[in-house]
């Protein structure tokens, strides 16, 4: 069995849902991002401000040692408390540092120049995060220049970090949430989508089983252009399989009158003209029939409908019933109400009609006939069997290949044209199966034939 | 037996109509469709012979124009297209059976004498009422076993009683089925042949196969 493509929803929701976890990962991702950005960003701002307000209190005590007044921040004041200060002179030495920094092991390194800032990330010996800024101030007295001086102040990142990861936390619930959301309204979605679809399939299968002939209508616009050329399609096999019948039809009339015509006349002449004209003429008929029967066999691939088995055989049974009135044959069928085939319902009446007219031609009281499906893994649509048996007198095995061959009649004195089993093996090749002969239960014939699914 | 045929084809309409009144037919015939259709709806047809391509109108339409106005005498078909899907459909139509082109003239007859015995009810080949023995394969006539030689119209006139076996049968009827043309009609040369074949059947009157109904006609036992 071919493996078969995934099917067009699996694809779809396949497709989008990777789609949209991709990009809810990413606006996550970016999200997260530019919170960091904006709480770092806030935290300069913090920073600014206590640095501007150690400048605006900073007096020069001594030479190199600048300090700062009175510290309104209690957070400076207080150990521990993640935000510190400290004044380093022009040489990297620390001049003043604040309380809250004291045993912290806090060590900038930035020393921008004069007017400059400068930002630091440093990690203290506890491994707390801290970003610091650093100012570079060119310090001036009333008796000149007093040398460079770098304000910084510090605050740990810990806490502002704490808070991110809370919030990623919610951002990362809702991107799930919103990632299952979308799935689901996706699958949905699709369904709906795609029911027209799913009845366009159904209605095709049953176009293939024979059960409807055309598709229905109120499709949507997306699909009116599809069901409406497979329709034309369908109506156009259909005309185009008729015209040619009736062509071949009037070709058959028009070809075999005359022929009737020589042949009478030739009956009403002399033995001489008779035994000169007749085998031609019988030849002439050969081919004839022969031609045209081949022209008008459709054969597998010729439709893609099938035919309803029973009924089909049902009409043929009553035509024969009439034919055959005075034998007055017991019909046997034995067919499943639903037994269908995708065949020409012409080639179907040509190949039963051959094989039963020669069942009631040679049976005595009984004919029989059994069809089947048969199922296969290799096939997606089940073939069909038929078996056919009459009460005749049999076809001896010497006989059962010759009469297969055109032209051939065992029995001469049964009226027929005795081209009856080779028309029937030549629709049976035209589809790919088989037919066999062989001895039948009721004690004639049997003709089995075998025709493969799809 | 009064015979419709309706075949396009000049050599086989000739031909077909000469070959039936040989072999005892009073015969009718069209070359198209529309003139056999209205021939077989007003003339008392025994059995037609229908080619299915014929001009005016087609055979398969004739055939349903007389079933459907409830003409139920047999139909035999003559056709080219050989195909089961078109003899089904001709079946189907109303046609009691077919005969495919091209055909040798005894194949149509045979079909003919097996169409009309079936009409008359009889299964067997051979039709028999009470000693005699009429077989129209042969047109051989027994009586008591042993054959008897009748002229043509006589046989015509056994043939045409035993096939009705069992009904009245008028003089009109008669003069009918078994004459070509109006001006032969004459009810009292019915009665002489009627009693010719009397006294061919029954020479000493003891069987009495034809039973005489006074102002009606005739009738046949059927056993």
């Amino acid at each position: 069995m071919p493996s078969r493509a995934p099917s067009l929803v699996y694809r779809l929701v396949v497709g989008l849902v990777a789609a949209s976890v991709v990009l809810s990962a990413a606006a996550a991702v970016a999200l997260d991002a530019l919170m960091q950005r904006r709480a770092i960003e806030a935290r300069h701002e913090v920073l600014v401000a206590q640095v501007i307000a150690l400048i605006a209190t900073a007096e020069l005590e001594a030479p190199d040692e600048l300090r700062p007044g009175n510290i309104a921040e209690a957070r400076l004041s207080t150990p521990g408390s993640g935000l510190y200060a400290e004044i380093r002179a022009a040489d990297g030495r620390v001049v003043w540092r604040s309380p809250s920094a004291l045993g912290s092991g806090l060590e900038l390194a930035a020393r921008p120049l004069p007017g400059a800032r400068a930002f630091e990330r440093v990690r203290l010996p506890d491994g707390t995060r801290v970003l610091g800024l650093s100012l570079g101030v060119s310090w001036e007295t009333g008796s000149g220049p007093a040398g460079v001086f770098y304000i910084s102040a510090a605050e740990s990142l810990e806490p502002h970090y704490d808070d991110l990861a809370r919030v990623r936390l919610w951002l990362l619930a809702g991107a799930a949430l919103l990632m299952t959301a979308l799935a689901l309204g996706l699958v949905f979605g699709l369904r709906l989508g795609l029911r027209p679809l799913r009845r366009l399939e159904h209605e095709i299968a049953e176009v293939e089983a024979g059960r409807r002939n055309v598709l229905g209508g109120g499709w949507p616009r997306e699909l009116t252009g599809v069901t409406g050329n497979l329709n034309a399609l369908l109506d156009g096999e259909r005309a185009r399989q008729a015209r040619y019948r009736t062509t071949l039809g009037n070709l058959a009339h028009s070809l075999k009158t005359p022929l009737a015509a020589l042949k009478t006349i030739v009956a009403g002449s002399g033995e001489e003209v008779r035994g000169a004209f007749d085998p031609q003429l019988e030849r002439m008929r050969d081919i004839v029939d022969h031609q045209l029967r081949r022209a008008v066999l459709g054969g597998a691939g010729s439709t893609v409908a099938s035919v309803a088995i029973g009924p089909l055989l049902g009409e043929l049974v009553a035509a024969l019933r009439k034919v055959y009135a005075d034998k007055a044959i017991a019909f046997e069928l034995d067919v499943p109400a639903d037994l269908a085939y995708p065949m020409d319902p012409g080639d179907l009446m040509e190949l039963a009609g051959n094989l039963l007219d020669n069942a009631c031609k040679y049976g005595r009281r009984g004919v029989r006939l059994v069809a089947r499906p048969v199922a296969s893994a290799e096939w997606r649509r089940p073939g069909l069997s038929i078996v056919i048996d009459d009460d005749g007198p049999g076809i001896s095995e010497t006989d059962r290949d010759r009469v297969l061959q055109r032209g051939v009649r065992v029995d001469e004195s049964v009226a027929g044209q005795g081209i009856g089993l080779a028309a029937a093996r030549e629709v049976v090749a035209a589809y790919g199966g088989s037919l066999l002969i062989s001895g039948s239960p009721l004690g004639g014939a049997r003709l089995s034939v075998d025709l493969p699914g799809r | 037996m009064r015979a419709l045929v309706i075949e396009d084809e000049p050599v086989l309409l000739e031909n077909l109509v000469a070959r039936l009144r040989a072999s005892g037919f009073v015969v009718d015939s069209a070359a198209d469709g529309v003139e056999g259709e209205y021939l077989g709806s007003e003339y008392p047809v025994d059995v037609a012979i229908v080619d299915l391509g014929l001009p005016g109108k087609p055979g398969l339409e004739v055939i349903r124009a007389w079933r459907r106005a409830g003409r139920a005498f047999p139909i035999l078909i003559l056709t080219a297209r050989d195909r089961w899907q078109e003899k089904v459909e001709a079946l189907q139509a109303g046609a009691d059976d077919y005969v495919t082109k091209p055909f040798q003239f005894e194949e149509i007859s045979a079909r003919l004498q097996a169409l009309l015995r079936r009409a008359g009810g009889w299964s067997q080949p051979v039709l028999s009422a009470g000693k005699v023995e009429l077989d129209p394969r042969s047109q051989q006539v027994r009586v008591n076993g042993s054959a008897v030689e009748l002229t043509a119209f006589e046989y015509r006139l056994l043939e045409y009683l035993m096939l009705h076996a069992g009904q009245v049968v008028s003089k009109a009827e008669l003069t009918e089925k078994l004459y070509e043309q109006d001006f032969e009609r004459d009810s009292n040369v019915i009665e002489v042949f009627v009693g010719r074949l009397r006294k061919k059947l029954d020479p000493d009157g003891s069987v009495q196969p034809i039973e005489t109904l006074r102002g009606r006609g005739y009738r046949l036992a059927r056993d």
